[in-house]
């Protein structure tokens, strides 16, 4: 089948490229800009493992071809997506205006951008143009990607939500993820504000996990327990489970916190509002500088001329994105204090140098050891592989002072004291 | 004891003579209603009125006319009002009592202002002090000043009285309008009040982990401030434990003593200083206005120095006939002095400026409570007026009656914006709120007219019975500005600075001292150690002291 997808977003790209990969003949519409020219260049845009590959295979089959985002679907495409980012609404809107500007033609559209709830809906009434009989329709289909493991994500989906109000649309978008949908039938079929709302509600429901046991840590820091035992003991109730569990400095990442954003805003806007959600946002965004607290009283409220070495700025491993990541309000406050910082990232310090370019108290270092040199504190704010089992001696040699905070829990708290450091964990 | 006198005898010739002149115009005026002022004069408005900047100052229903007003433009330069004025823009030390300048105007004067080049580095001191104010604003707005702990602070509480703390409470209520988005969350209270009343509640509410402390003294040793400082830092340490941090993360001091404050234990980081020039009731424009600037930006606190220096160059360049604090200056001589009225009540017709009658109650009779002129003489003519007042509205619910019935003769300030609720963050209600502020403006015009004419306000009542009746002849003068905003507030309170000056100057007063408050300071110490039986008086006490001090004892 022949699709037209607008947007240079991370679904947008895995979409594309798993659609194409089943055999559907796919129209990739990026907007100019950076994404795009890496994307063509046969360049990483997204360190999602396996995405580039896969692009380049389908690009070479011929499955998968550019096109302009400024450009209108052939006459023989059944299908547009749009899947672009939470603040390009009014492109989306654009995108939809050109769509219904042609005459006599029944649109498909699938909407998996992340816009607030009741988007769908206003699009729909665009592509319409008011017109009763129009038979075109915008549906939403929420994704549910997760970074480092999106293609599996995409190709073997636990579910698939579609808000989608006619029976026409619900079979073709149906028969396009049919390749998808094997095993049994992932489809969950709702409105498309039901559909959006699911999508806001389970990333809230996570997000609220993750805040808990983050609460719990201050607790257990207060009372002297490790959480680390609480959390296996928590972990091992079934009616609990153990995802989602880890306490931590907070989450991060384009999906997740746009989102709960989002969601708080959309509630907001019809006076509602969420004080849980509020909470958890507010708990999230403290928890971001735990580590700079533990830091801040490990040297007595004085941290000018300290050099701190930061492991990790990726909001989680795997990715290079560094978007509502910790590693930003840790910069801030080190930053405000004075402080000056050698950071690490395995992925990530290309979006660190966008974001800072050549910062005189940031110093981006190409090795986790080089980041330590002389540091009066290391801190690791990411799980990397890489990070897990460093050389303790060989830290202990380099650094300035022997000061360690494991943001992710990672270390053992008593091996890493037996060399000499002062160690401070999350909740231990 | 004062000898009163309608001309008196000290000063020059020309002085005595204005004053007898002036006489002469009061005699004449004394018996006419301000209604038939009016009468005689249908253009009495423009005659009477005059706007700089962002103001309007009617003044045309006070009891004068021409003549009065050229017989006291007469006395304001026999009092060589025009020199003092220059002094007072100098370094030269106008307060004679206590040999210091009275340099608040420099405050508010930019750097490069050529008018005052012979005073750079005293204006380069100044913004020395405005930045490091500015960055201490920033670091808290930010969120990155940080508490003992390392949590970020949420609730700043200003800890002063008197001019540390009338002013800056006043213009932070008064412009909470232009509250920063930024600091939309900041938390700003105040404690001035030496029994605790304010701190006690507050420190009930606050989380010492997020709370940071201004304390605000320019003596750094005045016994309400320290005390309230004290409990703060107890209530803290209760906490957090004590260590140095606490003072570090959570004190800033603002003070013209920077060793008194390294002696309480402020980092000398978070000392921003003031100086000896500044006066305590003058001091908002320094950094003791740091709670203003808290809540509407360092950009906001440039705008109301903005304004005040446009009322500076205002007062310092234009003639005695276009000059409102002048104006307002020499009406308040003519209603003290010809007229013996010695109330005046302080009448803002906009919540914001709930705070503006206590503020101007210690400007003006500070200020001017002096029966003592400037050679050490008792003065021969009445000097500051007693002021009160209270939000106009609400006031219409309380001492109005007294105003339009009573016996008193009283003058009254009214004060009103013309524009409100026009801006953005009011959208959603702007339309109902607009629509209860034009009601409030009308009753501002209503009760300063109906003051003002009485029945002849009332046309078409007929025969009233003696209990309904209104005899008017309650002078006042009305100030408008275009809206209420940190330029035109700065440039109304500069108006009255220096229209308390100019009085001032009329009387022979120094207004920038203010023994009268010192002895009984010095005497509550003693009484102190009595009433916790510490210490035996120096001198025997008086019966009802110690009547008192028997019944507190006894409980």
């Amino acid at each position: 089948m022949q699709i037209d997808l607008y947007g240079d977003t991370l679904p947008a790209l895995v979409t594309a490229a798993c659609m194409a990969s089943t055999g559907h003949d796919v129209v990739l519409r990026m907007p100019q800009g950076r994404i795009r020219q890496q994307v063509i260049a046969n360049k990483t845009a997204y360190s999602e493992p396996g995405l580039r590959r896969l692009i380049s295979t389908e690009h070479t089959e011929g499955r998968l071809v550019y096109g302009d985002f400024d450009g209108l679907p052939g006459p023989d495409s059944r299908a547009v997506f749009l899947a672009l980012d939470t603040d390009e609404a009014p492109q989306a809107e654009v995108v939809v205006d050109r769509l219904a500007a042609v005459a006599a033609r029944r649109w498909l559209v699938v909407n998996q951008s992340p816009f607030a709830v009741g988007s769908t809906e206003e699009l729909d009434k665009r592509l319409k143009s008011g017109e009763a009989d129009n038979q075109s329709a915008v549906v939403a289909l929420p994704d549910f990607l997760q970074e480092g493991t999106a293609l599996a994500g995409m190709q073997r989906p636990p579910q698939i939500i579609l808000g989608c109000s006619d029976g026409y649309s619900e079979l073709l978008v149906k028969e396009i993820f049919r390749p998808f949908n094997r095993d049994r039938d992932h489809f969950l079929v709702m409105t498309p504000r039901e559909a959006e709302f699911t999508k806001l509600a389970i990333t809230g429901m996570l997000v609220t996990r993750i805040s808990f046991m983050n609460d719990m840590a201050n607790l257990a820091d207060s009372l002297g327990i490790d959480v680390e035992n609480v959390r296996q003991g928590v972990a091992a109730d079934p009616r609990i489970g153990p995802t989602y569990l880890y306490p931590g400095v907070g989450f991060g990442g384009p999906g997740f916190s746009t989102n709960v954003i989002n969601l708080v805003d959309t509630l907001d806007a019809t006076g509602v509002g969420s004080t849980l959600l509020n909470q958890v946002i507010e708990i999230n965004e403290r928890q971001k500088e735990y580590l700079f607290r533990k830091l801040w009283q490990h040297y007595r409220t004085d941290l000018k001329g300290r050099t701190v070495a930061i492991w990790g700025a990726a909001f989680k491993p795997d990715t290079g994105r560094i978007d509502n990541a910790p590693i930003i309000r840790m910069l801030d406050a080190l930053w405000a204090q004075g402080a000056k910082v050698r950071v690490h990232d395995p992925e990530a310090l290309p979006a660190l140098l966008e974001r800072y370019g050549h910062h005189p108290g940031l110093h981006y270092a190409s090795h986790p050891y080089a980041a330590a040199e002389g540091a009066d504190a290391l801190i690791v704010l990411t799980q990397w592989r890489a990070y897990w089992s460093p050389d303790m001696d060989r830290l202990a040699a380099i650094m300035r002072q022997k000061v360690l905070l494991d943001g992710r829990n990672i270390y053992d708290p008593s091996v890493v004291r037996e060399h000499g450091f002062t160690y401070y964990g999350v909740g231990r | 004891m004062n000898a009163f006198k309608a001309v008196p005898d000290t000063g020059s010739q020309a002085e005595q003579q204005a004053w007898a002149d002036l006489n002469l115009q009061s005699e004449r005026l004394k018996p006419l209603h301000i209604a038939e002022l009016f009468n005689a004069d249908p253009q009495r408005f423009s005659g009477f009125s005059v706007g700089h900047g962002p103001l309007l100052l009617d003044y045309s229903k006070q009891r004068l006319d021409a003549l009065a007003l050229e017989k006291l433009f007469a006395l304001a330069d026999a009092c060589d009002l025009q020199g003092w004025t220059k002094k007072l823009f100098s370094t030269q030390a106008v307060n004679n009592t206590e040999d210091r300048a009275a340099m608040h105007w420099a405050l508010r004067t930019p750097v490069d202002d050529v008018q005052y080049e012979s005073c750079s580095d005293v204006l380069e001191g100044v913004q020395e002090q405005l930045d490091k104010m500015a960055d201490m604003v920033d670091k808290i707005h930010s969120g990155q000043w940080r508490g003992m702990t390392g949590e970020a602070i949420t609730d700043v509480v200003n800890i002063g009285v008197g001019g540390s703390d009338l002013g800056p409470l006043m213009v932070s209520r008064a412009l909470n309008d232009f509250t920063l988005k930024r600091s939309r969350s900041l938390g700003i209270h105040f404690a001035s009040s030496m029994d605790g009343s304010q701190m006690a509640q507050l420190l009930k509410q606050l989380r010492p982990q997020n709370t940071l402390f201004i304390v605000s003294s320019k003596s750094f040793s005045t016994v309400d401030t320290l005390y309230n400082a004290n409990t703060a830092l107890a209530w803290l340490e209760r906490s957090l434990g004590k260590c140095a941090g606490v003072l570090h993360c959570h004190f800033i001091g603002v003070s013209s003593k920077p060793e008194k404050m390294s002696e309480w234990g402020i980092h000398r980081e978070n000392q921003l200083q003031i100086w000896d020039w500044v006066g305590g009731r003058y001091s908002l424009w320094s950094c003791i206005g740091l709670p203003i600037a808290l809540r509407i930006g360092i950009k906001g606190f440039r705008r109301l120095l903005a304004g005040a220096h446009l009322m500076d160059n205002h007062f310092r360049n234009a003639p005695w006939s276009s000059n409102i604090p002048v104006l307002m200056a020499l009406i308040g001589v003519w209603n003290t002095n010809c007229l013996g009225i010695n109330a005046q009540a302080i009448l803002p017709y906009d919540g914001r400026l709930e705070k503006l009658p206590a503020y101007l109650e210690q400007l003006e009779m500070e200020s001017n409570g002096k029966s003592v002129n400037r050679d050490g003489e008792p003065v021969q003519l009445h000097t500051c007026p007693v002021l009160w007042g209270e939000v106009g509205p609400n006031a219409q619910h309380a001492f109005y009656q007294l105003l339009h019935q009573g016996t008193e003769v009283v003058t009254c300030d009214f004060i009103a914006p013309a524009l409100r609720y026009h801006e953005a963050m009011h959208s959603e209600d702007s339309l109902e709120l607009v629509r209860q502020h034009e009601l409030a403006l009308a009753n501002c015009l209503a009760q300063s007219r109906l003051l003002a004419l009485g029945e002849a306000a009332l046309e078409g009542e007929g025969e009233l019975p003696h209990y309904k009746r209104y005899r008017g002849n309650q002078p006042s003068s009305t100030l408008l500005m275009k809206e209420l905003s940190p330029f035109s507030l700065g440039a109304m309170l500069a108006a009255y600075e220096h229209k308390v000056f100019a009085q001032a100057v009329i009387w022979g007063i120094n207004p920038f001292d203010q023994w009268g408050v010192e002895m009984g300071k010095k005497i509550a110490t003693e009484t102190l150690g009595v009433i916790r039986q510490e210490q035996e008086p120096e001198f025997p006490l008086d019966s009802s002291t110690l009547g008192l001090i028997d019944f507190i004892n006894a409980q």
